[in-house]
């Protein structure tokens, strides 16, 4: 089956670490979204910290929200 | 492989659950995909599952057909503060099974006060990344055998990468071990993670215990970290773990969040 489309996914970097598990991540194009973090990088316990490159899936709802699906190393 | 279609309303729009691949679910709304849920093997038997969904009700939808689809138990792991993830895996059933608290460790022996943290005199440490793998791997399934035969690993901090069947040493160079004349006594794996490491396992063979060993071997550690210009590791630890909380919070370490694994039995 081919895969369906998600939200647009975007590379920004984390710029704060805010409560409620949550991101601030400014994009390439300077805008700044609020992003959750995916299943897969909480079951891996990856950590995501302040200055670290991410991949970004906004979500089609709401252009300023955003889940992290990928750290870059 | 025949996908499983679920439908139900959404607003105006129908959102369908299709299950794409042994271990993946999409929830797809008018050709998008708006939802996922995955599924994932830990090397100790346990499945753990997550689900991304932008909405409650398409996690809810994703949830009730990965739970039709697999057996239980079926385990998860949320943020602690993500108060509305865990709400949703508690209407799906889930409950609260253990809490590992996350640790900021400070690196700086004047913080720590493990400056003066030697060995007992029959035990060296070995740095990271030069200790023998023939000697570490020997302890390691020591400690391994003593875990089951106790806690059990379940109870251990996670360990989630896929190993080969036997394998339980992934990368000999992230150990510091501490050694005796005739073997391997204690170890302490590092991932060198960017700007702050974490430390994955620090483990000593029961026999040894109550020698200082595993402060020892943190303060190995930490004082080379600190000597690079790192200035905090992390660390998670089992609330139920009474030992390990009081060894890193003897050296000044602080709690920085906490994550729980949720279970559906």
């Amino acid at each position: 089956m081919a895969r369906k489309a998600g939200g647009i996914e975007v590379e920004g970097t984390v710029v704060e670490c805010l409560r409620n598990a949550t991101f601030k991540v400014e994009l390439e194009n300077g805008h700044k979204v609020l992003a959750h973090i995916s299943g897969k990088i909480r079951k891996n316990y990856i950590k995501i910290l302040p200055y670290d490159r991410v991949l970004v899936e906004l979500s089609p709802y709401d252009l300023t929200r955003g889940r992290i699906l990928y750290r870059y190393r | 492989m025949n996908p499983v279609h679920f439908t139900s309303g959404m607003d105006e729009h129908a959102v369908v659950i299709t299950r794409v691949a042994d271990r993946q679910w999409h929830a797809v709304e008018d050709d998008l995909t708006v939802g996922r849920g995955d599924v994932s093997h830990r090397p100790d038997g346990r499945t753990f599952l997550s689900i991304d969904a932008w909405h409650g009700a398409v996690f809810d939808q994703l949830a009730d057909a990965m739970l039709a689809d697999l057996p239980k138990p079926l385990y998860t792991v949320v943020d602690e503060t993500d108060l509305d993830l865990t709400s949703q895996w508690e209407r799906a059933g889930f409950r609260t099974r253990r809490r590992e608290w996350e640790y900021l460790v400070p690196t700086d022996p004047q913080v720590t006060g493990l400056g003066s943290a030697l060995p007992p005199s029959d035990v060296r440490i070995v740095a990271v990344g030069e200790a023998q793998e023939g000697p570490l791997r020997t302890l390691d399934r020591v400690i391994r055998d003593e875990v089951e035969a106790a806690v059990g690993w379940q109870e251990m901090p996670a360990e989630v990468l896929p190993l080969p069947a036997g394998v339980t040493v992934l990368d000999p160079s992230k150990y510091a071990v501490a050694a005796q004349s005739d073997g391997y006594v204690g170890l302490l794996r590092v991932a060198p993670v960017i700007r702050q490491p974490r430390i994955g396992l620090i483990a000593v063979r029961s026999d040894q215990h109550r020698r200082g060993i595993a402060r020892a071997l943190l303060a190995h550690v930490l004082g080379s970290l600190h000597r690079c210009g790192i200035e905090t590791a992390s660390a998670e630890v089992n609330e139920s773990n009474r030992a390990a909380m009081a060894l890193f919070e003897g050296v000044g370490a602080r709690r920085a969040g906490s994550n729980l694994e949720l279970v559906l039995r």
